[in-house]
């Protein structure tokens, strides 16, 4: 469902030159599983996610969501996912009802779809009360509820959380990780990253490390537990990191050649 | 695209800013209240000038002829209109005039009184005395009389003081009052001296000039209205294309909503259109309410004052005419359009609503001056300000309005033509900002010139940037203009071919050989200095030059006579033609085709095409590039035929991978015009193969194709273009992505559905 292969990213600083925010992350995640992407703050999460929700172009490698290419047919790509993140705001001067019907229209949904599912997702989300609220008077948990419901308006196969919960209290984190089961449960490919190791242990069925740009480790709880004989995700994690500190003398990652600016038809 | 997201995003939009307080008032509350407000503040400020009376101190009356009078009874006794005005009278000027003088200048400094007039004590005796001299005088009066009557001149007659106090409005206005009273009353003198001296008045005033305006009451008013609306429209349009264009763009960044649009299924030229639609309602809203609400105003504020009879106001005054306002409408349009998308493009960039509001300083300052250009008084339109963006826009409308139809519809094209280029590139700009990740997520960062000027050597990739290029145009037409002010005009053909060399080699090709060199890594291929893909190429683009050259010549004759060059021009073009036509014929090649061909070349199709294709679309670089091409040519109508075959020598270096098949087709199409130019001016002298191309053009003075010739060539033409078209071309990467990009959103509507 999501193929991910060699992608780099790297950013244009005016004092230090090119910064590699990816260096060649692989990975792949499937239907009906919740894909984990732990790292630090700056490891480059937000970065894929970008990536994957056409909003960033990569420097080099592919990507590609229900078979379609992030670079050459982002539209398409778009239309498979519901994207969360902590950077899609909800707008000010709108009511939920109106947010959702916004988003649900633009991903081309006819009335007779469209409506019934708000009124499910309403429902679903218990969003009745705020249906009629005006983004700007809205809580953050309201927000984040909102925002779910707009990701979700078009049923899309492929969501992506980018550190969905931050910024949110206990029960509502704890009903947002619910709602990501319950989806997984119907089958959807779900991409969640996340600093937050308890949340990780969680939810993912399997999860990758990601640190400076590059993928330490990935499989499941179990296999990560095994591979690396550690029971705690919080050891594993911080071995993992301290060992990669420890084998590189310079911390900034290289990127591989770059691809060719000219190419023959 | 689909129009469907278009309009969502539009009524979304649309539906968003009407919900903000601030927006609602800058596009209605503020128009509607604005001007009324001006209007009461202008008529108060009328009103009290009219009832506050003028403070006149005359000084020495008692030193006035008793007839004619000039005061009587403490009013001014000479006929003059309603004026309210105030006389202290001081009749007689001892102790001392220069006391009272003294005394006067302090009390016009203090404002106790608004002017003072002192007549000198011996005033009416010199009057008298002046009388007498006259010769005119003489004749009736006896020989004693005229014995003791010197005959005095005109600058030994008397002369009473007017102070008054320059800094003070109020004692300017007195004064002019009180002039046009003492005129009046030396008119009554003069008359009574002649006819004292039995003379008549017609001998002061043989003859009387009557003014008569010829211009009808509606063409006073469309003149008067013809200056004032295009300006005020166009400051309005561009006030209220900017305040939403940084809310829409900085403002929902700061919010955090742009990245939830950006991830929707809505392309990002969609998203541009829908913001751009709402920023232009709000611009036409925004400038026809102010329009409406300075006309009502400004009609009724006139006309009131009119009534009540201001003395100053002689202006015809009414609504400006129907006419007017349809095409003040009709402009409107595009007038809103082009600034919704530089305001688009630019709040883009922002990284803050704050940030925003800095950027609309620049932009003002860049289009206030093309506004006030129309408003000279020298101002006309002609081809050079048609060229201009929004000058010639006013202009066209300001001819418009003034009903001068014809002359508009000379120009109609080039306006047009550069309005909707202009509308292009800055809708094009506001998109590729939405498509720029650098931009929609940008961090500050500490800036340094140094940083900078290191980043940009350290940095530098292998084909020049699209910024880099468009500053090498820039940097090419700035060098060449100040270059050209300051070279003394050559008056030698040797003088004439090394200032002209100098320009080609120092001024065109150095500067991008120098960026090429320095700011990418392959300077050779930035310069399109490559082999051809095919060498075949080479003679083809000679070929297309000779074919090709029926059609541009003919359209270079059709530009001069449709816009004609003016004399001083004509005039000092002449030596040039001169030297074409009798200098030896490999100097002037080499200097009109062959240098122009390399250096041109290289900078125009090499450094400068090759950074806009970066863009991603390469037709819309070509017409950029040879945009820029046509202006270095520095005179219009060379220009505009310039520009032409720059998309010609833009499409061949594209096609072929080189700029060597341009050279050889810029130096063959020169060549061809040289040769032309050295034809004997007797066809009689052609020989054969001439005559069965060519004929002679009495009218410019010059050989011209002939109908058969043309149309042959041309179609011969199109099938060598369709040739090159269908060779294998380099695409830089952007411009494969652009094609990815644009086959994908071609997609039928269905399939992305399903």
């Amino acid at each position: 469902m999501i193929d991910v292969r060699d992608l780099t990213k790297s950013y244009l600083d005016l004092r230090r030159g090119a910064l590699v925010a990816l260096a060649g992350v692989s990975f792949q995640a499937h239907p009906g599983e919740v894909y984990g992407i732990l790292g630090p703050n700056g490891a480059g999460k937000t970065s894929i996610l970008r990536i994957l929700s056409t909003v960033l172009r990569p420097t080099s490698g592919q990507a590609s969501v229900a078979g379609y290419d992030v670079l050459t047919q982002p539209a398409m790509v778009r239309r498979q996912i519901g994207f969360v993140s902590t950077s899609t705001a909800v707008y000010d001067r709108m009511t939920a009802w109106e947010m959702v019907e916004y988003f649900g229209r633009l991903h081309g949904l006819a009335p007779e779809r469209l409506y019934p599912r708000m009124e499910h997702l309403f429902t679903r989300l218990q969003m009745r009360e705020i249906r009629d609220v005006l983004g700007a008077k809205m809580s953050t948990g309201m927000r984040q509820k909102v925002s779910i419901a707009r990701a979700l308006v078009h049923d899309p196969p492929v969501l992506i959380f980018d550190e969905a919960t931050s910024g949110l209290d206990v029960l509502v984190a704890r009903a947002l990780l619910k709602t990501i089961a319950e989806l997984r449960d119907q089958g959807k490919c779900i991409l969640f990253s996340t600093h937050i190791l308890r949340e990780a242990e969680r939810v993912c069925d399997r999860l990758s490390i990601l640190y400076r740009g590059q993928i330490l480790a990935e499989g499941t709880l179990a296999e990560l537990r095994e591979q690396y004989q550690q029971q705690d995700l919080e050891e594993l994690f911080f071995q993992l990191l301290s060992q990669r500190d420890g084998q590189s003398g310079s911390p900034a990652p290289q990127l591989p050649a770059s691809r060719p600016r000219i190419a023959v038809r | 695209m689909s129009w469907t997201n278009v309009r969502l995003i539009f009524l979304r939009e649309l539906r968003d800013q009407l919900r903000d307080p601030r927006t609602l008032f800058t596009v209605a509350v503020l128009p509607l209240l604005l001007y009324p407000l001006l209007g009461i503040s202008v008529f108060q400020v009328q009103q009290s000038l009219r009832e506050r009376p003028c403070k006149v101190r005359v000084v020495g009356t008692a030193h006035l002829p008793p007839a004619p009078a000039l005061v009587q009874d403490g009013q001014f006794a000479v006929p003059h209109p309603a004026w309210p005005l105030e006389l202290e009278i001081v009749a007689e000027t001892r102790p001392s005039q220069r006391d009272l003088t003294e005394a006067a200048q302090h009390d016009l400094e203090l404002g106790l009184c608004d002017v003072v007039i002192v007549f000198p004590p011996d005033f009416a005796e010199q009057l008298a005395a002046f009388r007498r001299s006259q010769p005119s005088a003489a004749p009736a009066a006896d020989a004693a009389d005229a014995d003791d009557a010197e005959p005095l001149g005109a600058d030994q007659v008397p002369r009473p003081l007017i102070l008054y106090n320059a800094a003070r409005d109020a004692s300017n206005v007195a004064m002019q009052r009180v002039e046009r009273i003492l005129e009046t009353w030396r008119q009554t003198l003069v008359e009574e001296n002649l006819r004292a001296s039995q003379l008549p008045v017609t001998v002061v005033r043989p003859f009387e000039p009557q003014p008569t305006d010829v211009a009808q009451e509606q063409r006073r008013r469309a003149a008067l209205w013809s200056k004032i609306l295009p300006f005020v429209l166009m400051v309005w349009a561009l006030t209220g294309a900017f305040y939403p264009a940084v809310d829409l763009c900085a403002g929902e960044k700061e919010r955090g909503t742009l990245e939830t649009l950006l991830s929707s299924p809505a392309a990002r030229s969609e998203i541009v259109w829908g913001k751009l639609l709402t920023v232009m309602t709000f611009s036409i809203v925004t400038a026809l309410f102010n329009l409406a609400s300075m006309i009502a105003t400004g009609t009724f504020i006139l006309a009131q004052l009119k009534q009540i009879g201001a003395a100053s106001l002689s202006l015809e005054v009414g609504l400006p005419p129907w006419s007017a306002l349809v095409w003040l409408t009709l402009a409107l349009l595009p007038i809103a359009a082009l600034f919704s998308a530089l305001a688009l493009a630019i709040a883009a960039f922002a990284r803050s609503s704050k940030e925003g509001q800095y950027y609309l300083m620049p932009l003002l300052m860049i289009s206030l001056p093309l506004m006030m250009l129309p408003l000279l008084p020298a101002a006309q339109m002609d081809l050079g300000y048609a060229l201009i963006p929004l000058s010639g826009l006013m202009l066209l409308l300001r001819t418009l309005i003034e009903g001068h139809y014809a002359e508009a519809l000379r120009y109609v094209l080039p306006v047009s033509a550069v309005t909707a280029a202009c509308c292009w590139l800055a809708i094009r700009w506001a998109i590729d900002q939405f498509h720029d990740e650098t931009v929609l997520f940008r961090d500050s960062e500490r800036f340094g010139l140094g940083l900078w000027l290191r980043h940009l050597v350290r940095d530098r990739q292998e084909m020049p940037t699209v910024a880099e290029s468009l500053l090498c145009a820039v940097l090419l037409l700035i060098i060449r203009f100040f270059a050209g002010l300051m070279m003394p005009p050559p008056t030698s053909w040797p003088q004439f071919f090394t200032a002209n060399l100098i320009v080609q080699i120092a001024l065109i090709a150095s500067p991008p050989a120098l960026m090429a060199i320095v700011l990418t890594r392959r300077p050779l291929l930035s310069l399109g200095l490559t082999r051809p893909t095919l060498l075949r190429t080479l003679p083809a683009a000679a070929l297309l030059a000779v074919l090709l050259h029926p059609a541009l010549s003919t359209l270079a004759h059709l530009i001069q006579r449709l816009y004609p060059l003016s004399p001083a021009v004509q005039q000092q073009l002449a030596p040039l033609v001169e030297h074409v036509a009798r200098q030896p014929l490999w100097q002037v090649l080499m200097l009109i085709a062959l240098a122009p061909a390399v250096c041109e070349e290289s900078a125009f199709r090499g450094f400068i095409l090759s950074g806009l294709r970066r863009t991603g679309h390469r037709w819309g670089a070509i017409a950029l590039s040879s945009a820029f091409f046509g202006l270095a040519h520095f005179m219009l109508q060379q220009s505009l035929g310039a520009a032409v075959v720059g998309l010609i020598l833009g499409f061949l270096a594209i096609q072929t991978g080189s700029i060597l098949p341009c050279m050889v087709y810029h130096f063959t199409h020169n060549a061809l015009t040289v040769l032309m130019g050295r034809l004997p001016t007797d066809p009689g002298a052609w020989p054969l193969p001439l005559k069965l191309i060519l004929q002679w053009d009495a009218d410019q003075a010059a050989p011209l194709y002939g109908w058969p010739a043309l149309l042959v060539a041309t179609l011969a033409a199109g099938a060598l273009l369709r040739w090159l078209k269908s060779l294998p071309c380099r695409q830089t990467s952007e411009e494969w992505l652009q094609q990815r990009l644009q086959r994908e959103e071609r997609r039928p509507a269905h399939e992305l559905a399903a």
